[in-house]
């Protein structure tokens, strides 16, 4: 089921499942959604996997914070794929964690993995969207990954289990990742009937999803979701 | 195995409580199994009278209460073949806020080395068998003696089931010179800053034989002092000197050579390099004991025992590595005049070895392991084996 659940959403991420609008963004003014993501689930534990062999206390930092979501359409308008500039995003190591722990990029984005902290970090990835690993390498330096294909990429360190992160691929631009509050905003959405859909960590089953209509003429529509 | 009994319920309490739930709690664990081939008649792998370290199915199950930042209680039951150990139950402390200095009471990760305190977990162990300066079994033993150089002599080769005439008779298997199947009972002070880290613990029994209950009567100390010089390499140097020798043997011989100690004595120097995708370590351990000379031909200077090796890992591919080590393991010479016609012979054989594999990740804690190791020992019924293991680690 959840292979099932999991095979939906990289189709979904790359803008293939039918029932979407095909709007030319020049044919009307263009709307945003908003609204809010309510994630009701508890923050993660501070310390993920104890350690009794260490020979000290070791650092706190702060728990994960499950309630970052990515808001996206799931059919994206036509226009949406025409994207040729270079892009990159970036992911930090900090503090022994992925900042941010949610990335939402466009294909072929290049995400720069920086290592801020003062011990080796190895950043890799088993996920069938991208497998990749980029070996150990110290403060101050950088290695960057391109991502071609849409789907969900989950990040790990290969020296510390308790660091993990999500990369989103999208297949177009119409996605956002929510705020510390939860809110959203997706901008220059064209006229039409879409299927918002949320997706947050905590979620293994089918995504909590709406159907919107954005008028002809343009403006703001509200769109709300609670995750349990 | 009272105390063993008592251990276990309390991780239990400690893992399930639901006291435990509500406060900040988190559990870790591991679970793997290794098949290979038999080891009865040579024994190179076997940690014990009964469990080999090439061929076992073992379970860990790790957790961590933390009622305060600055307070932890730690646990870790491990089941190796079925047998549930309390292998660590400690309470962590750090008295000044702000600073970077811990003390650990109870069952304790131990300070020595390197390898012990990192025998399990997500990629502690590049490859299924152990080290020899921690796992293989010399003829010593804390509870049994020999009375000359030819009972010792006698016994070369013989770690997995030695037996002598003082003491515990029975056979019974030997020591290694590092003990990485069992953690000490005592406490330990640690501080760490930006390039350095030490490590100072005061425990019932010796690097080579830790205890939950004192049989000794003397304390070990033991310390460790890391240098980060750069990001990747950690080079570290380690001491520890205890009472070896079971209090029931020394008593015995108080009256002839007075209360004298009877003690393991180690030094360790430690290294780990690691860059992109390689990884390198190696440990040099040297170790002596102390025994009563009691008959003719006498053992009259302390047992010495050296091992090094040196092991490397490189990851090909986000899903596979390669690794290999090194090892060898010599002890210093006695004269016996019954056996090897007097002349100074090492007083157990010494072994080298090779082991090299490879693993898959199947997912990213599923691991699959396999190797080789190649062993080769200068005295005993069998003299060279090779080994081919398998093994499926998951940890959670």
């Amino acid at each position: 089921m959840r292979r099932l659940a999991h095979a939906a959403l990289i189709l979904v991420l790359a803008g293939v499942l039918p029932g979407g609008a095909a709007v030319s963004p020049d044919a009307a003014a263009a709307g945003a959604i908003r609204g809010r993501v309510d994630v009701r689930a508890p923050r993660g534990s501070r310390d993920a996997r104890p350690d009794p062999a260490a020979l000290g206390m070791g650092a706190t930092r702060d728990p994960l914070d499950p309630r970052r979501s990515v808001v996206y359409l799931e059919t994206a308008p036509r226009a949406a794929f025409e994207q040729s500039e270079e892009r990159r995003a970036r992911m930090d190591q900090r503090n022994e964690r992925f900042v941010p722990h949610v990335l939402a990029i466009v294909a072929g984005t290049y995400v720069d993995f920086p290592n801020g902290d003062s011990t080796y970090h190895n950043v890799f990835s088993l996920s069938k969207t991208k497998e990749f690993n980029l070996g150990r390498y110290a403060t101050g330096r950088s290695k960057a990954v391109r991502f071609e294909r849409p789907g969900v990429v989950r990040v790990f360190c290969d020296i510390h289990s308790h660091m993990s992160a999500f990369i989103l691929v999208f297949a177009h631009r119409f996605f956002a990742v929510t705020d510390d509050e939860g809110r959203y905003r997706l901008d220059n959405v064209p006229p039409g009937t879409y299927t918002v859909v949320v997706w947050n960590e905590t979620v293994h089953g089918d995504a909590p999803k709406r159907t919107i209509t954005v008028p002809e003429a343009g403006g703001d529509v509200d769109a709300d979701f609670t995750i349990r | 195995m009272w105390t063993c009994r008592r251990g276990a319920v309390l991780c239990a309490f400690l893992l399930l409580s639901p006291a435990a739930a509500r406060a900040q709690f988190s559990a870790s664990g591991e679970a793997a199994v290794t098949i290979g081939s038999r080891d009865e008649t040579a024994f190179f792998n076997y940690t014990d009278y009964e469990h080999n370290a090439l061929r076992m199915y073992r379970i860990s199950l790790n957790g961590m209460w933390r009622p305060d930042a600055r307070l932890a209680f730690l646990a870790q039951l491990r089941s190796e073949d079925g047998e549930i150990v309390p292998y660590a139950l400690y309470a962590r402390v750090r008295p000044f806020r702000g600073r970077n200095f811990d003390l650990q009471a109870g069952r304790i990760p131990p300070v020595f080395g390197a390898f012990a305190r990192r025998t399990y977990g997500a990629d502690a162990n590049p490859l299924i068998g152990y080290p020899l300066a921690y796992q293989y079994l010399t003829s010593l033993r804390p509870d049994a003696m020999p009375a000359s150089a030819d009972d010792l002599l006698a016994m070369r080769a013989r770690g997995w089931r030695s037996s002598f005439p003082v003491g515990v008779t029975t056979p019974g298997p030997g020591v290694p010179l590092v003990s990485a199947y069992r953690w000490d009972t005592g406490v330990e002070a640690h501080a760490a800053g930006a390039h350095f880290d030490g490590a100072f613990a005061v425990t019932t029994g010796t690097v080579a034989n830790p205890r939950v209950a004192d049989d000794n009567g003397g304390r070990q100390l033991a310390g460790r002092l890391g240098w980060t010089p750069v990001v990747g390499l950690v080079l570290g140097v380690s001491g520890a000197r205890g009472e070896f020798l079971s209090r029931a043997i020394g008593d015995r011989y108080a009256p002839v050579f007075g209360r004298k100690t009877y003690a393991q004595r180690a030094l360790g120097v430690d290294g780990e390099y690691s860059r992109n995708y390689f990884l390198v370590r190696g440990e040099l351990i040297a170790s002596r004991w102390n025994l009563p000379a009691v008959n003719l031909p006498f053992i009259d200077h302390p047992l010495g025992a050296q091992t090094g090796f040196v092991e490397a890992r490189y990851r090909f591919a986000p899903r596979f590595y390669a690794a290999a080590r090194v090892d060898r393991l010599t002890f210093s010479r006695i004269r016996g005049q019954r056996l090897f016609g007097g002349a100074p012979t090492p007083w157990d054989a010494p072994v080298r070895r090779l082991e090299a594999g490879g693993g898959v990740y199947l997912r990213r804690n599923l691991i699959a392991r396999g190797v080789v190791q190649w062993n080769k020992r200068d005295a005993g019924l069998v003299r060279k084996r090779t080994f081919v293991s398998g093994q499926l680690s998951y940890w959670f």
